[in-house]
């Protein structure tokens, strides 16, 4: 079998030139912007260094909070899990709905204050392979401590949505070794809600399963 | 200066992908254009960034054009221009404008695989491009320029391959593809290293500041936008429950006749008091603000107009809070509550140091969280690897996932 090589990642911010000043404008928008921005905006939490944990885990649900002052739209907005979503235009045709929901349900809040719009940016990923490579649980623990934050997000968010693949590289690995052990660990890991976890987080999830099917790492 | 020397300062994964797009691009040339070598945010992090990429293989050289003092008025008057100063440029001013940019095309070697002209001075350079990767670096905010002025300027920054802006609200909407790469401070200059304790105390006594309470500053220019009247004003209301001190440091402003009256009217207000002290740091007084930094309890950055306010970074770079007026890129870097206070009044600001006065514990912990999100977000390190990022990522235009 081959061994799972790590890879770490950097996102590059791309500006569309488009900006939101109300919600009508952000409902637009959102219409035809394209579908990397949508991913963008809702995985750069995910990559992003925090030192502390924005309220929500998405741009549009913190700028529907923070700028539009619209708590309920926030909380709307933060509830949609992109995890759910195997295609980006499903994801955006969500975001249409609960806008139109919620402009049919409540007035549109009023437009922003200068320099609060929402701007719209794409990220371009840039991807390094590391040395860090595991062929046994134990190599694969010993990596996973030691690889950047990015790699979990690449490995894990990104390879699922925007890479077009079913599974996270981590379960994909371990379902792929034919060990029943293996085929555990990678089952529980796909059960996980990985829209409530940081990067951080997930790694030390991820350690903690390997490590209790794991006697010998 | 290496790269091996942040390697106890930045983040290892980080430093792996810089030295791996650094490989990819060993060898090729690499060129910065400005409008000087000294003063300024811009020439301070070249001559830091500069020997790292060519430590690293990349052949990189920094140029500067030259200019007549009638071409650096109406630079100054441009750069206020696109500002939102509302200034108009005339005919003849942009005839000087484009004669120096033209004279420097002619006589400037600019063959490279990558060139970077920084802010609108060289931005003209562009049209005698021959070769190469071009990229205008705009580190101003642009978002509300005089439109006539943009007008003019635009033609020629659209003809760039790229250009890229320190943050989204800066930016205008442009034809070419345009990319966030926010400023960064560099950990090991004299304006940030590490200082002992006997070279801070050296610097308080040097400038006649007894460290016998708390004391809070602000390091800015005296310009209205700084407003370092507000900051007394604040300072005063805290001073009836706190007694402390208020360091206001600022550049000398000669050139400058509206610094000249703000910097009188903050003296005379400050009559009679032997609290506020105001200090007039001439150039290159990196270890001196440095030493104010680390002396400080709190760090004020109380502007109503900011650019990026790269002077908020250094200070929580120095675990101090921060309590800055929520303009420009401060948002970016005092995160509200947690690195510092977001203020909107002078009766916010006081308000706030109150709070933190009171709470020599919280202002710890905002301080070792400021220096976290810096380290994380705005170091040297990074700037270089966005660079790095972006060269690659414009000789892969039509990749959004680029394997290096």
């Amino acid at each position: 079998m081959e061994p799972f090589r790590f890879y770490e990642c950097t996102a590059l911010v791309r500006m569309t030139g488009r900006r939101a000043s109300d919600l009508i404008e952000f409902a637009e928008i959102i219409k035809n912007v394209s579908p990397a921005a949508i991913f963008h905006h809702m995985h750069q939490y995910f990559l992003k260094p925090h030192i502390i944990l924005p309220e929500y885990p998405n741009d549009f649900a913190i700028w529907a909070a923070d700028a539009l002052e619209d708590k309920i739209l926030a909380e709307r907005l933060a509830n949609l899990n992109p995890f759910e979503f195997t295609n980006i235009e499903d994801i955006r045709r969500e975001i249409l709905r609960i806008m139109t929901e919620h402009l049919k349900e409540y007035p549109a809040p009023r437009p922003v204050i200068k320099g609060k719009e929402f701007f719209f940016n794409e990220g371009i990923t840039l991807v390094v392979e590391t040395t860090f490579r595991a062929d046994t649980l134990g190599e694969f623990l010993a990596a996973l401590r030691e690889v950047h934050t990015s790699s979990i997000y690449f490995h894990f968010y990104e390879a699922r949505l925007r890479l077009g693949k079913e599974l996270d590289d981590f379960s994909r690995f371990f379902e792929d070794c034919g060990d029943p052990k293996c085929r555990e660990i990678a089952c529980t890991i796909r059960s996980l809600d990985p829209y409530m976890y940081t990067t951080e987080m997930l790694r030390r999830k991820i350690i903690e399963i390997v490590e209790e099917r794991c006697d010998d790492a | 200066m290496t790269l091996e020397e942040y390697r106890n300062i930045a983040e290892p994964g980080e430093l792996r992908l810089i030295e791996a797009m650094a490989r990819r691009l060993d060898g090729r040339k690499f060129i910065h254009v400005n409008s000087t070598f000294t003063g300024g945010g811009v020439a301070e992090l070249l001559q830091r960034m500069v020997p790292l990429f060519n430590s690293m293989g990349i052949k990189t050289e920094w140029k500067v054009i030259k200019g007549t003092k009638p071409f650096f008025e109406v630079t100054k008057r441009i750069h206020n221009s696109l500002q939102g100063q509302g200034l108009m440029i005339t005919r003849r001013m942009w005839e000087t404008y484009e004669a120096v940019n033209e004279r420097n095309a002619q006589k400037m070697d600019l063959s490279a695989d990558c060139v970077f002209i920084h802010d609108p001075q060289p931005a003209m350079l562009i049209d005698r491009k021959k070769e190469g990767l071009w990229i205008w670096r705009c580190h101003i905010d642009i978002s509300a320029p005089d439109r006539a002025t943009w007008y003019i300027l635009k033609k020629h920054v659209e003809n760039y391959d790229a250009a890229i802006f320190s943050a989204a609200k800066f930016a205008q909407s442009l034809n070419i593809p345009q990319f966030m790469i926010t400023p960064s401070i560099d950990p090991l200059s004299e304006k940030n290293r590490d200082l002992t304790e006997e070279e801070v105390a050296e610097v308080y006594e040097r400038f006649g500041i007894p460290r016998d309470k708390p004391l809070i500053l602000q390091v800015s220019r005296f310009d209205p936008f700084k407003d370092p009247l507000g900051v007394m004003d604040a300072f005063f209301l805290v001073r009836k429950y706190h007694d402390c001190r208020l360091v206001l440091a600022g550049g000398t402003a000669t050139d400058d006749p509206e610094g000249e009256r703000v910097l009188a009217q903050v003296r005379e207000k400050a009559e009679g008091c032997p609290d506020i002290h105001i200090l007039l740091l001439p150039p290159f007084s990196d270890k001196e603000i440095n030493a104010l930094q680390r002396g400080a309890t709190i760090v004020l950055q109380k502007s109503t107009k900011e650019g990026f306010g790269l002077v908020v970074a250094e200070a929580l770079w120095k675990e101090r809070p921060v309590i800055a007026g929520d303009v420009g890129g401060i948002p970016l870097q005092v995160i509200d509550g947690v690195t510092g206070y977001l203020v909107h009044s002078i009766e916010g600001t006081a308000f706030r140091i109150r709070q933190l006065l009171q709470n020599p514990a919280l202002a710890e912990q905002m301080g070792r969280a400021g220096k976290e999100h810096i380290r994380r977000n705005f170091l040297i390190t990074g700037h270089i690897k966005h660079y790095l990022s972006l060269w690659i990522a414009m000789e892969n235009r039509d990749s959004s996932v680029i394997y290096i």
